[in-house]
Order: structure tokens, then C-alpha cells, then sequence
């Protein structure tokens, strides 16, 4: 059977750019969340998120005529394909899956707000060019030259993630033998005004599977990973940075907003994820958590995690505490931080963990990293509408 | 080594200008060819340059759904659900753990969007709607879909132009040949948005381009000068053959092969003279066993635009392939139209016509072949 | 304000934020119902609560507090106009 490795990453996080500087934060424990600088936000109860630094969008090497997300999109995948090394003749055939949701609506925003507050057309419509998610894989298959399939797939939160299990689904089909799979999304004022509008946003950092933890925190980042048939990277003489081993997707169809009570659509896509990837759930050290820190996600997604693992049978710890809901990218973003996690065999804290849910079963790993030689981990997206993913890699 | 997994084609459901209904109605709607382009009439359009469209009447739509269970629910996604509903109902199946979704879309809810943001221009942060929100993301259709029909294998929205229902329903195979789920209704949706409209005919995206010649869809012609917009939802049941069988239902024809690609061009562009190293029609072919002599009808997606019109043929003629069909002058260009051409492509197959290749190529370079035919 | 007036007000805002049809309006009174779950009620879901919370915040200038458990607040239009009316005193 394929195997399907991991043989480049790439990542725009808001410690700044690339993997080294994304593993750097996790490891430190630092939560890159703070008053938001790119919109406005008077007036609304919670005012701070995970931005990408000034100084990292201005230094990326991009032109400033694209969308910030098509920036950080290119910029990350450009550090990806870098990584893998590949031959110039690889990218004709190698296949390109972007989990997106806001596109360029952070340039859309302010032209539709300038036409409709001057009443007079705005010189932005360019804007208009980019403003969908669709934008960046076709910006990206022309830039960096890359011939093969091409989705975008828009799936909420868990867009990041079902791109790289997609990818990894063609590479098993024999339809090829290279995917750049990943993710990304830029701040926007219309998922800023909209968790805010739902009252699901911490005005404080967000503090996951803390009994006082009163919501998220938004974040924005780009990540990009090279998937590849296992033999062919061998054959080619590159370093494999771990094994996809397998993977889940299930849809809740329970409401639009919350999910399923039970988790039953996050235990599948777990079980799924393991069945598949051979794995029982005692050969699994670590869950990156879906972990967003609202009242009901944490307290469903524990309940999940206890019927799949059994209590305090696995470590635990989000990286939405550090890096914030990097939305369409957290999927991708988690999956890259899993990797590094099994590489380095350090486990990133929780940021903000002060007082642990009692309803929360498991050592969340609070304040600081732990080292633990490990296996396999898992990553969770538990994405907007109850659609589920479920990443299961191995060393 | 298991047997590779096939996929049938067993239930349709449409809603369009030329009506809603299952297999029986666009198979009709194909036979009459009538057209359904006409004068935009959901809302004024002074000083544009484009006037032309093929709208959804929406008494129709609301006669399908039941107003109390679609209260929220946005105009792109009512159309979605009772297309969904229409092709669940024409293949007799019901929902479960095995039955998963796919979703092609151009331009999602605009409409959702405009007004959750409207409202804060107007009112600021008092003047937003929490409920409107779920919405504003692309994937707010196949979640609402979900629901209705009570699909919980994987559902997924693409977001492509020109050809989001064709990579919808070849997303759809891959899903059940590699085993994700045991069926999948797929196609794609799109709606006419008012700020949509006249932001494209004002970008000079619609017929008239260049404001040369008269306003209308002639795809492939001479006189060719742009596309006209439609609106609607076509959806398909695809499902392994095997469990269609043993369940009884009646098949309208098999995918036997399908590829998808993309050549590097930049966005928003159709550069004729840009060839296809990918080979993604003869990818499609291989894996079915048909060859381009053998092919029955080419259903394209050419859609009026000129340089996509003038480069589809170049690369359908590379690969053998000429005289492609287009179905947006019955239907006017949507997210939609992809799920009608591979429903075309299985009535034809149904009617013993046949082998079909259903083609498209999007600008910036999407490209997306379907072989469709009887199930032997 | 009188509950009456409160009363009126809600079933305006139910049928304007919730998107009901506004012939709805004619048939509810004192006694109707809300949640989801109940026999005969308008079927509101937590969606909806957020979406009224929020219109109500905004027509009666008062404040909720969302993590206040208010299950009996929300059960009728009777019982939600008798909880505006003693916030907005």
C-alpha cells in the first residue's frame, strides 16, 4: 500500500516567517496574541488576535499588489517547495490543494466600504480580482509552476487540514506522486465582526481547556506542506520529515453553529483516522486539539477525546492558544506544528492554562513545553458547521 | 489487491432558469433546447452595460420547500438544498454515515456577505446580524445540505470558476473509489447577486465584451463576445456500483474515467497556445479505456467568452477531440452548469448515446474531463 | 414601556431578525412558546436566541448577559416580556 510522507514545510505564522521562527514560538510557550493593528476595531467587545508582524508581511518578497493572503500563501508555499528539494521537472505533474475560506475580503472589505460610503466608484476594484478563495491557488499553480490537479476547498475551519487529507487521498489513487497541500487565511473584518457578533471571542487571550475560558481568539497565518509517495522520495535520495499514516473526514449534520452534543462526528473522524492508519489509540502520545477555548468546543471535543483515548490516556495541548483560530490555515498550521512536535519530541504548552477544566480529563501540558519521546500524534480540525478532520502522523 | 471501486451515475436534480425537477425534467429541458436568456428582471440595471440573464423563478423554487424549515436559510443555499433534495429523491436514496457531499461554487453568498456587512456600515457593531454570519463563508451550502438530507460522510466545497461543477463530481468519484463514502450527491451552485452582476458587466466580463456586437451567450461562434450569467443548482448521486446494485437502483450511467488539472497561467487569463503538460483529457481517457474515436458528444464549457471559447477548442483538438457542445445558452453560465453537462453526458449514455467527455477549462487554467457512459 | 407594548415589540423583531413571515405575527400571543423541542412552538434554536439577545439589547437598550442561563426567560413571548420589562425599569 502507499505510503505518503512529509517531505517540505512551509509556514507565515504570527511569530513571523518561516518554519524555524513557527517552532521557535511553540516551543517557548509564547502566545502571539495582541491588540489588532490591520482593521479597526472600536467598538467591539474583543479587540485583539494573532496577526502576522508588520515586518514579516513587509520583508516577504511578494508584491504588494496582491492580497495579504496571497501573499502569505506564496511566501509559504515558496518556503515549502524550497524545503523539498525537488527537480525541475516535478512540479508538471505535482497537485495543489488550498484550504481557504476568506480569499482577499480584507481588500474586498475596504473597497465595497469606500464605494458604499462615498456613493462614487472606488479606485480599489482591483481588490475585486483576488477577493475569492479560489485566488490563491491560482496564484500559486502560476507561480510556482505547478501543472497538476488544483482545489480549493473551502470547509470553515478544517479547510487546512482537508487539503492535506485530500492530497494525501491522491497520492494513495496513484494519480500522482507530489501534492502541495496546506492552507491559509488573512485577517478580515467580517470574521472579526462576525465571532464577535456571536459572542464567541475572549476580550482576554483565549484560554483553552481553562474552567474560566470564555471563547477564542482569531489569528491569520499560511501553511504549506510537500506530501509525497514514500518510494519516490526515497528513490530521489530526500529526507522524509514524517508520515501522514492516515486520516478522517466526517460531517456532524447537526446545526450550523454547534456541534454535535456527544462529538459524534469528531469521534468518527478520529476512529476513522486511526483505522486507517493502522494505529491503535494507545500508540498515540499526543492530540493537537481542535482547542479553540470557547465554553463548548473544549467540553465537546473532551468528551471525545475520552471515548476515543479513555481519561487522561493521551497529552493534549492547542496551539490556538499560542498562535490564535488561524481559520481556513489552522488545519495546515496544526498539522505543521504535529510534525515538528514528533520531530523534536517536545510537546508545545497551552498557553493561558491557569486553571484546568475539571471536565477536561488530561494533562493539557499548562505554561510549558514537555519533551516526550513519541510515535504518533494526532491533529483535530473541528471545523464551523460540524464538518470534522482528523490527521493521524507518525515519525 | 481489491478490485478498483466504479462509480455510477443514479439520480439527478436541477434547479434552473428552465425549471426545477429530477432526471425526467432536464432531460426534457436538453430535448427542447429552449432558451431562457431574457431582460434581468430581479432587480434595475441603469447604466450597465450588460442586461441579460437566465434567473430562477423563485415561486417555483419555494413551491419545493417547506418556508418554516428554510426560514434562515439564504437564497443560494435553498436552491442547493432542493436540488439536493430533488436528486436524493430521483435515485431513491436516503441519508447516513455513507453518503458524503460535494459542492462547486463560483461565487458563493455574495448576497449573505453584502448584507452581514452592510449592516455594520449602516449601524456599526450594533447593526450586526450573528444569525447572517454562518453565511458569509463559501461552505455555509454544504453545511446547511448536510442537515437537510443528513449526509455525515466528508462534505466539500470548491470554490473554481467555469467549471466548479465538473471538479465537483470528479472530486465525488475520487471520494468513493478511494473509499470515503459509499455515495456522494454532487454538482454545483451559484446565484445572480445584483452587486455580483454589475460589478462583472462594469470589470467588462460579460457579454458585450468590449461593448462590440450584441448582448448574448454564443459559445464557440464567430461572433462570440462574452458570457451570459444563470443561475440555479444541478446535483448528482454518484455511488459505487456495487451498492447501487444490490439496493436496487436504477443506474443512469457510469463515470469511467475522470482527470483534473491545471496549466500555469496567470489568473484570470486564457492564453491560447498553452498546452496541457499534464495530458488531463487523455488521463481521462486511459482510465476509462475509450478512445477519442470512439467518444460520442464532447460536452465543453465554453460559455461565449472568446479567448476560453478559442482555447478550449485548441486543446480539445490537441487531444483529438472537436465540435464540443455548450449548454450555457440554454442555461446561462453557473456553478450550476458543470452538473448539467455530466447530467447531459448520462442521459445521453441512458439513451444508449455515448460514450460522453464532458470538458472544461476555466481561465487561469483549471481544466477538468469526465468520461461518462454505460454501466456495463 | 407596558408588557403589552414589550410584547408587541417582540413579535416584530421575531419576524423582522428571524425571518418569519410576518403573518405569523397575527397568530402569536402571551402563551406562545419558543424553543425548539416544544409541541407547537416557533422552533427558535440557540442561533435564534443569539439573534434576538442581540435585537432586544439594541430595541430596549437593555444588556444580557450571555452566561446567564435564562432557559426560563426564553420559554414564551409571556415570560420573555416579563424579563424585559424588569430590565428596562
Amino acid at each position: 500500500m502507499t505510503r505518503v510522507v512529509v517531505s517540505g514545510l512551509g509556514v507565515i505564522s504570527p511569530y513571523g516567517a518561516g518554519a524555524k521562527t513557527f517552532w521557535t514560538g511553540l516551543a517557548t510557550g509564547e502566545c502571539a496574541i495582541r491588540p489588532l493593528t490591520v482593521i479597526d476595531t472600536e467598538g467591539f467587545r474583543s479587540r485583539i488576535a494573532a496577526e502576522v508582524p508588520a515586518d514579516t508581511v513587509a520583508a516577504l518578497g511578494v508584491s504588494r499588489r496582491r492580497s495579504r493572503a496571497d501573499r502569505i500563501a506564496l511566501a509559504a508555499a515558496r518556503e515549502a517547495l524550497a524545503d523539498a528539494d525537488l527537480a525541475p521537472g516535478d512540479r508538471v505533474d505535482m497537485a495543489l490543494f488550498v484550504g481557504a475560506v476568506g480569499g482577499g475580503m480584507l481588500e474586498g472589505e475596504k473597497w465595497y466600504g469606500e464605494e458604499t460610503q462615498s456613493g462614487r466608484p472606488s479606485p480599489r476594484i482591483g481588490a475585486l480580482r483576488s477577493i475569492l478563495p479560489v485566488s490563491h491557488s491560482e496564484t500559486l499553480a502560476w507561480r510556482l509552476g505547478l501543472g497538476g490537479s488544483r482545489e480549493t476547498v473551502v470547509m470553515a475551519c478544517a479547510s487546512g487540514a482537508a487539503s492535506i487529507a485530500l492530497g494525501a487521498d491522491l497520492i494513495r489513487s496513484g494519480a500522482t506522486q507530489l501534492v502541495l497541500a496546506g492552507g491559509v487565511d488573512a485577517i478580515t473584518r467580517i470574521c472579526f465582526m462576525g465571532f464577535n457578533a456571536l459572542k464567541l471571542l475572549d476580550p482576554e487571550p483565549c484560554r483553552p481547556f481553562d474552567r474560566g475560558r470564555r471563547g477564542m481568539s482569531i489569528g491569520e497565518a499560511a501553511a504549506f506542506v510537500v506530501l509525497e509517495d514514500a518510494d519516490h522520495c526515497r528513490a530521489r535520495g530526500a529526507r522524509a520529515l514524517g508520515e501522514l499514516l492516515g486520516a478522517g473526514m466526517t460531517t456532524d449534520a447537526h446545526h450550523v453553529t454547534a456541534p454535535h452534543p456527544e462529538g459524534e462526528g469528531m469521534i468518527r473522524a478520529m476512529a476513522d483516522a486511526l483505522e486507517a492508519s493502522g494505529r491503535e489509540p494507545a500508540d498515540i502520545g499526543y492530540v493537537n486539539a481542535h482547542g479553540t477555548g470557547t465554553p463548548q468546543n473544549d467540553r465537546v471535543e473532551a468528551l471525545a477525546l475520552v471515548r476515543v483515548f479513555g481519561e487522561g490516556r493521551v497529552l493534549v495541548s492547542s496551539t490556538k492558544s499560542l498562535v490564535g483560530h488561524t481559520m481556513a490555515a489552522a488545519g495546515s498550521v496544526e498539522a505543521v506544528a504535529t510534525l515538528l512536535t514528533l520531530q523534536h519530541g517536545l510537546i508545545p504548552p497551552t498557553a493561558n492554562l491557569r486553571d484546568p477544566d475539571p471536565e477536561v480529563p488530561f494533562d493539557c501540558v499548562p505554561g510549558t513545553a514537555r519533551p516526550v519521546e513519541l510515535q504518533a500524534a494526532i491533529s483535530n480540525s473541528f471545523g464551523f458547521g460540524g464538518q470534522n478532520v482528523s490527521l493521524v502522523f507518525g515519525r | 489487491m481489491t478490485a478498483r471501486r466504479r462509480v455510477v451515475i443514479t439520480g439527478i436534480g436541477s434547479v434552473s432558469a428552465a425549471g426545477c425537477g429530477g432526471s425526467a425534467l432536464v432531460a426534457d429541458a436538453l430535448a427542447r433546447r429552449t432558451p431562457t436568456i431574457a431582460p434581468v428582471k430581479a432587480f434595475a440595471l441603469e447604466g450597465c452595460p450588460s442586461r441579460l440573464a437566465a434567473e430562477v423563478d423563485d415561486a417555483r423554487l419555494m413551491s419545493l420547500l417547506d418556508p418554516d424549515a428554510v426560514r434562515r436559510l439564504s437564497r443560494i443555499c435553498r436552491m442547493a438544498v432542493a436540488a439536493c433534495r430533488l436528486a436524493a429523491e430521483d435515485a431513491g436514496l436516503e441519508g447516513g454515515r455513507g453518503l458524503g457531499l460535494t459542492v462547486g461554487s463560483e461565487y458563493g453568498d455574495f448576497r449573505s456577505g453584502a448584507e452581514f456587512f452592510n449592516g455594520f456600515l449602516r449601524r456599526g457593531p450594533a447593526g450586526l446580524s450573528p444569525m447572517i454570519f454562518p453565511n458569509t463563508v463559501m461552505n455555509s451550502m454544504a453545511a446547511v445540505v448536510a442537515i437537510a438530507i443528513g449526509a455525515k460522510a466528508p462534505s466539500i466545497t470548491l470554490n473554481q470558476g467555469t467549471v466548479a461543477g465538473d471538479l465537483a463530481v470528479a472530486r465525488a468519484a475520487a471520494l468513493i473509489a478511494g473509499g470515503r463514502a459509499d455515495a456522494v450527491i454532487a454538482g454545483g451552485v451559484d446565484e445572480i447577486f445584483h452587486d455580483v452582476y454589475r460589478g462583472l458587466a462594469a470589470l467588462g466580463a460579460l457579454s458585450p465584451m468590449g461593448g462590440d456586437g450584441p448582448e448574448g451567450c454564443r459559445p464557440y461562434a464567430p461572433d462570440h463576445n462574452g458570457p451570459v450569467l444563470g443561475e440555479g443548482a444541478t446535483f448528482l448521486v454518484l455511488e459505487e456500483m456495487e451498492t447501487a446494485r444490490r439496493r436496487g437502483a436504477s443506474i443512469h450511467a457510469e463515470v469511467l474515467g475522470s482527470a483534473w488539472g491545471g496549466i500555469p497561467v496567470a489568473p484570470h487569463t486564457a492564453p491560447i497556445g498553452r498546452r496541457d503538460a499534464h495530458r488531463t483529457v487523455r488521463r481521462a481517457l486511459d482510465q476509462s479505456g475509450v478512445e477519442p474515436a470512439s467518444l460520442g458528444r464532447c460536452y465543453g464549457s465554453g460559455n461565449g467568452d472568446p479567448s476560453l471559447d478559442d482555447w478550449e477548442i485548441q486543446l480539445l483538438a490537441a487531444d483529438g477531440i472537436r465540435d464540443p457542445v455548450s449548454l450555457a445558452p440554454l442555461f446561462g453560465q453557473h456553478g450550476g452548469l458543470g452538473g448539467l453537462r455530466v447530467a447531459a453526458g448520462a442521459l445521453d449514455a441512458r439513451e444508449g448515446h455515448g460514450p460522453t467527455l464532458v470538458h472544461g477549462i476555466a481561465r487561469g487554467g483549471c481544466r477538468a474531463a469526465l468520461v461518462i457512459g454505460r454501466a456495463a | 414601556m407596558t408588557q403589552k407594548e414589550i410584547l408587541d415589540e417582540l413579535k416584530a423583531l421575531i419576524v423582522e431578525r428571524l425571518k418569519f413571515d410576518p403573518r405569523r405575527a397575527a397568530e402569536m400571543t402571551a402563551e406562545t412558546t419558543l424553543p425548539k423541542g416544544l409541541e407547537g412552538s416557533l422552533g427558535l434554536d440557540s442561533l435564534d436566541f443569539i439573534e434576538l439577545s442581540v435585537a432586544m439589547e439594541e430595541r430596549f437598550g437593555i444588556v444580557i448577559d450571555e452566561t446567564e442561563s435564562l432557559t426560563d426567560e426564553f420559554l414564551s413571548l409571556d415570560s420573555l416580556s416579563r424579563f424585559v420589562l424588569s430590565k428596562v425599569k
